[in-house]
């Protein structure tokens, strides 16, 4: 007698429709109750963007604009929400995990694509300002997609990765946190590649971050697609985070119920 | 009409075992750095402790049948539920599965608190593997079910562990489910409700739904299986008629609890006192005391004559 362990058929559809429906009831939630609602994502980017703005622009007398800053911040707060949220999206539904059969992966993922969804809700009043300080938009901005499609890859892959090891390495939660800060740092965010000296510039190139934000502030603020050689880069770094992300999660997914 | 044990075979466990390592006291940071040596041997021994939750069970469950899973706490029966379920990969040995399983485990499987009723079994259903437009055509059955239509559109947080138990049943219940998996939480619901569900899942059955239940309602588990095992350090150690199954579980509960015994042997007034207490603290040895009662018309006698003295005297 040959009896074949089945698994429960899922289609497409039913996918899609959870990923969406846990997205949405994770920003419904988030802002409940409160009065200015999504606007709060706003708040984060622009308050540091303004502070940044008057400590390097005038006190220290960089010369950096706000804008600049924005066109940095803005992309930032939606790569360190989404892969710190999904750092915790695990361990923070182990009820769920542990009675119900179901694709697990889209508790991240529905995480990552709240972020997103914020992100996106968001670029309007960045295009805004962009454009409020005198930047015309331009045959690049067709670019904002391919640069839009890598950040978003990059946070799911690690994403991915990160909620899957905090389960069995709860440290890890914590240690990311840690990382996310000093990434901040190392990423050309308040400061732009060219800035950076010969000797370091290697960094800009192992960090596939760097190029997004390069990309964002090229194509927003310059009118012109980022270096082809630096996107290339860019896109293997996320092939990669997006295939060490899937595998690690896949080979650790099975434990999940019993580690939590 | 056909009995279950006609039916083709649709669940069976075959030399399942699940081992766990067992959770060592966490090393804090601080006695890591001033005591190494202590640290490094508890380190070092954190592999060989380790627990078997669930050791060489085998068996068969037919298409349509009521099987139910007894034991003491610890035994191992929720664990091979979420082995069964799939929800845990066995060490060793396999589950062969052959229809659609819904599961209820626990209480409030996957419920967000925060959220209404409607938008939880809306999501619940997601889980399961249904789309959104089916969830929506089985939401009045499903609300009519449990009874809650006053509620459904409060948040989950208002509600009641009862309310709870109504609206998990009633999902698992319309899932359509061929295999239905469930644990305990029938305890938890008002003796109505769980008449309903048990109305219900006889109606299942004869559609040859198949149904497997683990429960320290040992009354409703003599009452409604087809077939019931005993479970006892991770071992099924019997299998056989509810009726056997629950006596045997009985007997063993009264060879670890000399308080059961006595009950058992003198009636309820025994030392009311402690019975009362153990009650009170011990769900499962209520459960198991009033089983006890039930099978036994002496004791009703003893209870009936007790309450006239008191009502008398």
């Amino acid at each position: 007698m040959a009896m074949a362990r089945q698994a429960p058929q899922r289609s497409l559809r039913n996918a899609f429709e959870l990923v969406t429906a846990l997205t949405s009831r994770d920003l419904k939630l988030r802002y409940q109750g409160s009065v200015l609602g999504w606007a709060w994502s706003l708040a984060r980017p622009l308050a540091l963007g303004a502070v940044l703005a008057f400590a390097l622009g005038r006190v220290l007398g960089t010369g950096i604009t706000a804008e600049f800053l924005l066109a940095g911040l803005f992309p930032w707060f939606w790569f360190q929400g989404g892969v710190q949220g999904a750092a915790g999206s695990f361990i923070g539904n182990g009820g769920l995990l542990k009675k119900v059969r179901f694709p697990r992966a889209v508790l991240p993922l529905s995480t990552v694509l709240g972020a997103t969804l914020q992100f996106a809700l968001s670029l309007p009043v960045l295009v805004g300002f962009v454009v409020a300080a005198g930047n015309e938009p331009s045959a690049a901005w067709l670019g904002l997609p391919l640069v839009f499609v890598l950040q978003l890859g990059l946070t799911a892959g690690l994403g991915l990765f990160v909620a899957s090891v905090t389960v069995y390495f709860r440290d890890l939660e914590h240690i990311t946190e840690v990382l996310l800060t000093l990434l901040f740092y190392a990423t050309p965010i308040i400061y732009s590649v060219d800035r950076v000296p010969e000797g370091y510039r290697w960094l800009t190139y192992v960090n596939p971050l760097a190029p997004i934000m390069e990309g964002w502030r090229s194509i927003l603020l310059d009118g012109a697609l980022p270096a082809w050689s630096h996107l290339g880069a860019s896109a293997a770094l996320t092939a990669a985070a997006l295939a060490v992300g899937w595998v690690t999660f896949r080979r650790l997914e099975d434990g999940f119920a019993d580690a939590i | 009409m056909p009995t279950p044990s006609d039916g083709e075979v649709v669940l069976a466990a075959r030399g399942v075992s699940r081992r766990y390592p067992l959770a060592v006291p966490g090393q804090a940071l601080k006695t890591t750095l001033l005591h190494p040596g202590q640290a490094l041997r508890a380190w070092r021994t954190r592999r060989r402790r380790e627990l078997w939750a669930v050791r060489d069970v085998s068996f068969e469950v037919r298409r349509g049948e009521f099987f139910s899973i007894v034991g003491a706490n610890g035994s191992g029966k929720s664990t091979l539920l979420r082995l069964l379920a799939g929800l845990s990969k066995p060490t060793r040995g396999s589950v062969e599965v052959r229809g659609r399983v819904s599961t209820l485990l626990e209480l409030g499987s996957g419920f967000h608190p925060q959220v209404s009723g409607r938008e939880n079994v809306i999501m619940n259903g997601l889980l399961m593997g249904r789309t959104r437009r089916e969830m929506e055509a089985l939401l009045p059955a499903i609300v009519e079910f449990s009874g809650l239509q006053e509620f459904i559109d409060q948040p989950m947080r208002t509600y009641s562990s009862g309310m709870y138990v109504r609206l998990g049943f009633a999902i698992a219940a319309f899932m359509d489910p061929e295999i239905l998996l469930v644990d305990e939480v029938l305890a938890v619901g008002d003796a109505k409700f769980q008449e309903k569900c048990y109305e219900h899942i006889a109606g299942l059955q004869r559609k040859g739904v198949t149904m497997v239940m683990v429960s320290h309602d040992l009354g409703a588990v003599e009452r409604f299986s087809d077939r019931a095992a005993l479970m006892e350090r991770g071992r099924m150690v019997a299998i056989g008629p509810p009726r056997k199954i629950v006596g045997l579980h009985l007997e063993r509960l009264a060879e670890t609890s000399p308080e059961i015994k006595q009950a058992i042997d003198e009636g309820i007034a025994a030392d009311e006192e402690r019975v009362r207490q153990m009650l009170e603290e011990d769900p499962e040895w209520a459960a198991a005391f009033a089983a006890a009662l039930e099978r036994n018309p002496a004791f009703h006698e003893k209870l009936r004559e007790q309450a006239e003295r008191e009502r008398s005297g």
